[in-house]
C-alpha cells in the first residue's frame, strides 16, 4: 500500500542517501545518489541537493575536521545531516512552517535517520559492504528504496477509512516527529516495571527458552504489550530489535497492521486479543526445505526482502509469528525463517517470535549453530512449545495483573520524559496525557530540548571527562514551568502547567518526582 | 525630549519593580516588552538630512588659518571616500581636510599593529592557547588587525575561534577579522557561492552547524556578513553581532554604498574602509565584554544626581541651538545625553558611535568634525559629529545635520567645557571612574530607607575604613550575600542597564568573558523569537547559578555560586532590584531617555 501514496507526496520532506566516494568524475555525479525521496524529483534538483550537501561537508571540514556539517538552517527549511557510515551520508530536508505545526527539533529528526539506518543494518548489513559486493549499486538502490519507503509509511497519516481513530486528514502526509513529540525519545527502549516475584518468573522463563536453543550465544527479548520486560542483547541490538518488534510484531502492531512505531505514539486501546488481519496470505510454517543457508544464499534472497512492509506478519496457530517476507530464493514462494544481523557481534541470527496474549518473546539463534536449517529451527520451536509455553502463560498472567494499563506511568500534575542515556531507556507521560498540554508549552519545551541537545553535543566535543550537569527551570510566557535536569547521563524533561506558583514550588515538585520515581537521581540534596 | 531637571521624570519614567517581600515570580501577569525596533529609526526626525547622503562635504573656506575644500565629487565612490575624510583642527582652530579616499586619517592603519601578535593575544584567538597567561588582563587587548600574514590555507587561521567576514554579493572580500582580505578572495567566493546557491533554491541560509562550529550568515542587500565561530555563543547572539558589524559599516559609509553595487556589481569596497580595521576589531572585542552588545541598552557612569543634572542642563542649552544630539561619555559609559526635540537615539547607535570614536586614535589627539551615520536613526544619511576629548577618557560628541557647523559646535564645546569645569563635573566623573559602580558585597542586608544612595558608601570605601570595611572583608572572595557574584539590571523604559563591578571570583578577563557569555546565552534563551519572552529562568551548571527575571519594567540577570540555595538566591534578587530602585537617581540617566519625546 504505502509505496505509491508516499511517493506522490513530494512537498514537505526530502530524504537522500549518497556516497561521497562514488561519482567523483564530472558528469557522473548521479552515481553518488543511492536513495532519493521523493523519487520523482528531477535529477537536476536531486543533484543540486547533493551538491549543496557535499559542498558544505567539505567547507565545514576546513574548520571542523572532526565533525562535518550537521545541520543547515535556512529561512524555510532545515537540512539535517547524518553520516551513517564513513562517507555515506543521509540528509533530510524539512520545510518549516509554524502555522502548519512544522516546528522541528533537529535532534529528533536525526534520530529518525539513525533509526532507519540501524534497522537497515539489522536486516541487510552495512551499505558499504553491500556496495563493495556490488559496485554497480543497482541492487542496493532498490533495497534502500523499498526499505526506506516501507519505513516512511509508518509515518504516514492514515486515512479515516483505514481506521477510525483521531486522524481526520485524508491526505497521506508524513508525520515526522515535531515539537508535539518533545516528551518522547526515539532510539530508546521503554521498559515495564515488574515486581520482584514476576522478575524471578521472567528470569526462569528466559533461562528455559534459551536452553531450548542449545546454543550458548543465543539471545532473547521479552515484551509485554509494547514494553520491554527483559533482554540479553547488547544495548544497540536491543534498541533495534525492540523498535522492530514494536513496529511489526507486538499484538498492537499485528492488530493494527500498521503504524505504531512506538507505544508512545498514541494511547489507543491495545487489546490483548490478537486478530491478525490475515492479509497477504501468510504461508504456514515452511516445512524443512533444502537447508539452503549457505554462504551466499542469505544475500541472494535479500533483494526482494521487505521486513518493514505492513501486514506481513501474523500469529500462527502454535503461537509463533509467521511471515512470508523471507524467502528461500528470490521470487520463490517458499518462506524461510527470518534472520537478522547483530551489530555487536556481526553475527547472523535466526529470529523466532512467540506470542501469548500480550506477551511477545523473541529468540535469536545463531545461524551458524543450527546445523540443518529450517529443520533445526522447527525442532527448537517444538522444544520451546513443550518446555516454555506453560511458563509463558504464567508470566503473562502475572504481568497482566500487575499492569496498570496505558496510563500506568502517568504521574498526575506532571508531564515528563525521563531518559537514561547510559542504558538507552526512556519513560514518559502517556501520550494521551501529553496532548492536554498547550501548544505554547510544547513549543517552549521543544526549544529547551534543542538547547540541551546543543549543550550535550558541545560537552561531547570538549572531551571533558566529567558529564554535563545542567538544570534549567523556565517560566514560560503562558506561566507553565518548563524544566530540564541533566545529571550523570540521565535527563529529565518536565512541563508543569498548573503549578502557577513560585520557582521554589516548581523545584520542589521536581524534587518530589525525583525522589519518588527516579530513586532521587535528580535530587539535589 | 524632556529636560533633565524635570524632577517628576526621575520617579516617573520607571514606575519600578514592585518587590518588597514578594517572591520573584509574583505580580507580573502581563508582559509588555519594549520593542526596540519600534521607533528606533525615526525617518521623520531625520528629514532635512536625507538629501545629504553620499554627497561630498562641501565646505567653503573657513577662517584664514584652516582651509578646507572638499569638492562635490564625480562618482559615488569618491563621494563616500571623501566624506570619510576627516576634519580636524588643532587648538588654534586650524582645519585641514583630507580628501583622499584612501588616507582616512586613522592612526590604527593596518600595519601599525600587525606585528604585535605576541602580547596582544586575545583569548578568543586560537582554540589551543586557552591558558595563555597574557590573556587575563584587560590591558592585554591590542586594537587593530593581527595575523595579516595568514590565509585560509594556514592551520593557525583555521583554528581561530571566531572569524568575521564581510564580503560583497559578487564574492569580493571587504573585511576579515584575521588574515589579509586579498589573500582570502577564494575563500570569500566560497562563502558567496554557499549563500547564492541556497538563494537560488528560493531560500536563505542562516546557520550551518558542524561539531563545535557554527557558521552564521547575514545578508544585507549587496553586503554579505559571515561569522564562523566555535565559541559557545548561541546563534541569535552571533547573528546580533553580525548586525552590529553591519551597523558599524553603515556608521562609516551609510547605506548609500549600496548604490555603488547597483552601478557595478563587482565594485571593490575595501578602499572605502581603508584603515578602519581598528574600528571593527574594537567592536568585535566588545562582543566579549560589553553587555550593551546583546542587551541593546546603554549604561551610565554613576554620578550624584545633581552632578548629572548639571551636565544635562548645559547640554540641553546647546541642543536648543541646532544640535541634534549632545552626548557626554566617559569610555563606554554615558555621563549625560540630550537630544533635540523628537530626535531619539537608539542604544545600538550609541554603542557603534562610541566604539567608532574610542577606537580611532585620531579623535583623541585633536578636535574632530567627521561625517558619521547612525544606522538606526537614518541609515541613508550622514550626520556630522564634532568630537572632542575633554580629558583622557571623557569625550563630548555633538551631532548635527549641517556640514558647516564646525565652528558653531566648536563654540558650543567651549561653553560646555567651561561649565563642566566650573561645576566640577569632570572631576566627579574621574572620581566615579576610580570608585567604580555597584558592588555585590555592598548589597544592603536590610532594605534601605527610600532615600538610599550609592555614593556615600562609595566614599566610605576609600582608604578610611569603618564598619562597612570589615563587613566587606567577611565577604572577600565569595562575592555578596547568598553567594551573589554579579548582576545586570536592565530598565526597559530607560533603555539603560547597570552591571555590578566584577569582584572575586571574576578576577581574570577569561572568567569575566565566560560569565558574559553565560548571560548572553540566557538572554537568547529568554528572548527566543518563537516562544519568548519567558518570565523567569533558573539555570545551574558547573560554573554558576544564573537567575533571570523579565518583567514589563526591567530584566534582571544575576550570577551566583553554583552551590547557592535557590530560596536565598531569589530573596537576594529581590533585594538587588530594591537596591537598584533606591539608587536609580545615581546610576541611571532619568528624564532624558532617548526614547522619551
Amino acid at each position: 500500500m504505502g509505496l505509491s501514496s508516499v511517493a506522490s507526496n513530494s512537498e514537505g520532506m526530502q530524504l537522500c542517501i549518497f556516497d561521497l566516494r562514488r561519482g567523483q568524475n564530472e558528469g557522473q555525479e548521479l552515481d553518488k545518489i543511492l536513495f532519493f525521496y521523493p523519487a520523482d524529483l528531477p535529477f537536476s534538483t536531486q543533484l543540486s541537493v547533493i551538491g549543496l550537501s557535499e559542498g558544505l561537508i567539505t567547507f565545514t571540514r576546513i574548520f571542523s575536521p572532526e565533525a562535518a556539517c550537521e545541520v543547515i538552517e535556512a529561512e524555510r527549511h532545515s537540512h539535517v545531516f547524518f553520516e551513517a557510515e564513513p562517507d555515506i551520508w543521509m540528509v533530510m530536508i524539512v520545510e518549516k512552517n509554524k502555522e502548519a505545526e512544522a516546528v522541528w527539533r533537529v535532534g529528533a529528526l536525526r534520530n529518525v535517520l539513525k533509526e532507519v539506518h540501524s534497522l537497515f543494518l539489522m536486516f541487510h548489513g552495512s551499505i558499504r559492504s553491500l556496495l563493495e559486493k556490488e559496485p554497480a549499486a543497482g541492487l542496493i538502490r532498490s533495497q534502500l528504496y523499498i526499505f526506506i519507503m516501507d519505513y516512511l509509511s509508518a509515518f504516514e497519516k492514515r486515512s479515516p477509512l483505514d481506521y477510525c481513530c483521531w486522524d481526520f486528514l485524508s491526505s497521506k502526509k508524513l508525520q515526522l516527529p515535531s515539537f508535539r513529540d518533545s516528551l518522547k525519545e526515539r532510539g530508546t527502549v521503554q521498559m515495564l516495571t515488574v515486581g520482584r516475584e514476576a522478575a524471578i518468573e521472567v528470569q526462569s522463563l528466559v533461562r528455559v527458552v534459551e536452553s531450548c536453543t542449545g546454543s550458548p550465544s543465543c539471545h532473547s527479548l521479552l515484551l509485554f504489550q509494547d514494553l520491554l520486560v527483559s533482554t540479553t542483547l547488547s544495548p544497540d541490538d536491543a534498541i533495534n530489535l525492540f523498535t522492530y518488534a514494536v513496529l511489526r510484531l507486538t499484538p498492537r502492531a499485528l492488530s493494527t497492521g500498521s503504524s505504531s512505531w512506538s507505544y508512545l505514539l498514541k494511547g489507543s486501546t491495545a487489546s490483548a486479543a490478537v486478530t491478525g488481519p490475515a492479509v497477504g496470505s501468510p504461508t504456514s510454517l515452511s516445512e524443512p526445505f533444502h537447508g539452503s543457508h549457505g554462504t551466499s544464499a542469505g544475500d541472494d534472497q535479500s533483494h526482494a526482502m521487505r521486513p518493514l512492509q505492513h501486514d506481513r506478519w501474523s500469529r500462527g496457530n502454535d503461537g509463533f509469528l509467521v511471515t512470508d517476507i523471507w524467502q528461500a530464493e528470490p521470487g520463490s514462494l517458499v518462506s524461510v525463517t527470518p534472520s537478522i544481523w547483530l551489530q555487536q557481534t556481526e553475527e547472523k541470527m535466526y529470529l523466532c517470535a512467540y506470542q501469548h496474549k500480550s506477551l511477545t518473546l523473541i529468540v535469536l539463534i545463531p545461524v551458524s549453530s543450527v546445523i540443518n536449517g529450517e529443520q533445526g529451527i522447527f525442532a527448537v520451536k517444538q522444544l520451546v512449545l513443550e518446555n516454555a509455553s506453560l511458563k509463558m502463560l504464567k508470566v503473562e498472567e502475572k504481568l497482566s495483573k500487575g499492569w496498570g494499563g496505558e496510563n500506568a506511568y502517568h504521574v498526575s500534575g506532571y508531564r515528563y520524559l525521563l531518559v537514561d542515556g547510559d542504558r538507552n531507556l526512556s519513560r514518559a507521560s502517556p501520550p494521551g496525557k501529553v496532548t492536554t498540554l498547550t501548544k505554547d508549552s510544547l513549543l517552549a519545551l521543544s526549544k529547551l530540548r534543542e538547547e540541551v541537545d546543543i549543550e550535550k553535543s558541545r560537552a561531547r566535543w570538549d572531551d571533558d571527562d566529567h558529564e554535563k550537569e545542567l538544570e534549567i527551570c523556565t517560566r514560560a510566557r503562558n506561566n507553565a514551568w518548563v524544566i530540564t535536569r541533566v545529571t550523570r547521563g540521565k535527563e529529565l524533561y518536565m512541563v508543569l502547567e498548573n503549578a502557577n506558583e513560585t520557582l521554589l514550588y516548581a523545584s520542589d515538585a521536581v524534587q518530589k518526582f525525583s525522589n519518588r520515581y527516579c530513586n532521587g537521581a535528580f535530587s539535589l540534596d | 525630549m524632556s529636560s533633565s531637571d524635570d524632577d517628576s521624570a526621575s520617579s516617573g519614567a520607571n514606575s519600578g519593580p514592585v518587590l518588597g517581600s514578594k517572591p520573584i515570580e509574583d505580580g507580573f501577569s502581563q508582559l509588555r516588552v519594549n520593542d526596540l525596533a519600534n521607533g528606533s529609526v525615526n525617518d521623520d526626525a531625520a528629514e532635512g538630512s536625507g538629501d545629504r547622503e553620499g554627497v561630498a562635504v562641501e565646505v567653503d573656506e573657513v577662517e584664514d588659518g584652516g582651509s578646507a575644500s572638499a569638492r562635490v565629487g564625480g562618482t559615488e565612490i569618491e563621494e563616500i571616500g571623501e566624506a570619510r575624510g576627516m576634519w580636524r583642527s588643532n587648538s588654534e582652530g586650524e582645519v585641514e581636510a583630507q580628501a583622499s579616499p584612501s588616507s582616512s586619517g586613522y592612526a590604527g592603519e593596518r600595519g601599525s599593529s600587525s606585528g604585535g601578535s605576541g602580547i596582544g593575544e586575545e583569548e578568543d584567538e586560537i582554540e589551543e592557547v586557552r591558558s595563555d597567561a597574557g590573556s587575563d588582563s584587560q590591558a592585554a587587548w591590542m586594537p587593530g588587525k593581527r595575523h595579516v600574514d595568514e590565509d585560509d590555507a594556514s592551520i593557525s587561521w583555521r583554528k581561530r575561534k571566531k572569524h568575521f567576514f564581510i564580503l560583497s554579493h559578487s564574492g569580493k572580500p571587504i573585511y576579515s577579522r584575521y588574515g589579509d582580505e586579498h589573500k582570502l578572495a577564494g575563500f570569500s567566493a566560497t562563502l558567496q557561492a554557499i549563500i547564492s546557491f541556497v538563494e537560488n533554491g528560493g531560500d536563505r541560509v542562516k546557520l550551518v552547524r558542524a561539531g563545535k562550529h557554527q557558521v552564521v550568515f547575514l545578508v544585507k542587500g549587496p553586503i554579505y556578513l559571515v561569522c564562523i565561530s566555535c565559541t559557545e555563543e548561541p546563534y541569535e547572539s552571533l547573528r546580533g553581532q553580525l548586525e552590529l558589524i553591519y551597523g558599524q559599516m553603515i556608521v562609516i559609509l551609510t547605506k548609500s554604498v549600496n548604490r555603488c553595487f547597483e552601478k557595478n556589481p563587482k565594485f571593490d569596497m575595501t578602499p572605502l574602509l581603508g584603515g578602519t580595521d581598528v574600528v571593527f576589531s574594537s567592536l568585535i572585542h566588545s562582543f566579549s565584554w560589553n553587555p550593551a552588545t546583546f542587551l541593546h541598552a546603554y549604561t551610565c557612569l554613576p554620578l550624584a544626581y545633581a552632578t548629572r543634572q548639571a551636565a544635562g542642563a548645559v547640554l540641553q542649552d546647546i541642543a536648543d541651538s541646532g544640535v541634534l544630539f549632545a552626548i557626554l561619555m566617559c569610555k563606554h559609559k554615558v555621563v549625560s545625553l540630550v537630544g533635540a526635540q523628537k530626535a531619539s537615539l537608539h542604544p545600538d547607535d550609541m554603542l557603534l558611535l562610541s566604539n567608532f570614536v574610542m577606537s580611532s586614535e585620531s579623535f583623541r589627539t585633536s578636535e574632530n568634525f567627521s561625517p558619521i551615520c547612525l544606522p538606526r536613526y537614518n541609515p541613508m544619511a550622514f550626520l556630522y559629529a564634532y568630537v572632542h576629548y575633554l580629558d583622557v577618557e571623557t569625550y563630548l560628541m555633538l551631532l548635527t545635520t549641517s556640514s558647516d557647523a564646525f565652528y558653531h559646535l566648536k563654540d558650543c564645546r567651549t561653553r560646555i567645557e567651561t561649565v563642566l569645569l566650573k561645576s566640577n563635573v569632570l572631576s566627579e566623573v574621574q572620581r566615579s571612574m576610580l570608585d567604580g559602580g555597584m558592588r555585590v558585597e555592598d548589597l544592603p542586608i536590610d532594605p534601605l530607607p527610600r532615600s538610599g544612595s550609592l555614593l556615600p558608601r562609595l566614599g566610605q570605601r576609600r582608604p578610611f575604613t569603618d564598619s562597612q570595611e570589615s563587613l566587606k572583608e567577611a565577604y572577600a572572595g565569595i562575592g555578596g550575600p547568598a553567594g551573589l557574584w554579579h548582576f545586570i539590571y536592565r530598565s526597559i523604559y530607560l533603555d539603560q542597564y547597570v552591571a555590578s563591578e566584577f569582584a572575586p571570583p571574576f578576577n581574570t578577563l577569561r572568567q569575566q568573558k565566560r560569565l558574559y557569555r553565560a548571560y548572553q546565552k540566557m538572554y537568547a534563551s529568554m528572548h527566543d523569537k518563537g516562544v519568548g519572552p519567558h518570565k523567569t529562568q533558573f539555570r545551574r551548571d558547573e560554573h554558576y547559578v544564573l537567575l533571570c527575571w523579565v518583567t514589563q519594567d526591567f530584566e534582571l540577570y544575576a550570577a551566583f555560586d553554583p552551590l547557592a540555595d535557590k530560596g536565598s538566591a531569589i530573596k537576594t534578587c529581590n533585594r538587588v532590584c530594591q537596591w537598584v530602585k533606591d539608587v536609580e537617581n545615581e546610576i541611571f540617566l532619568l528624564g532624558a531617555s532617548p526614547f522619551s519625546w
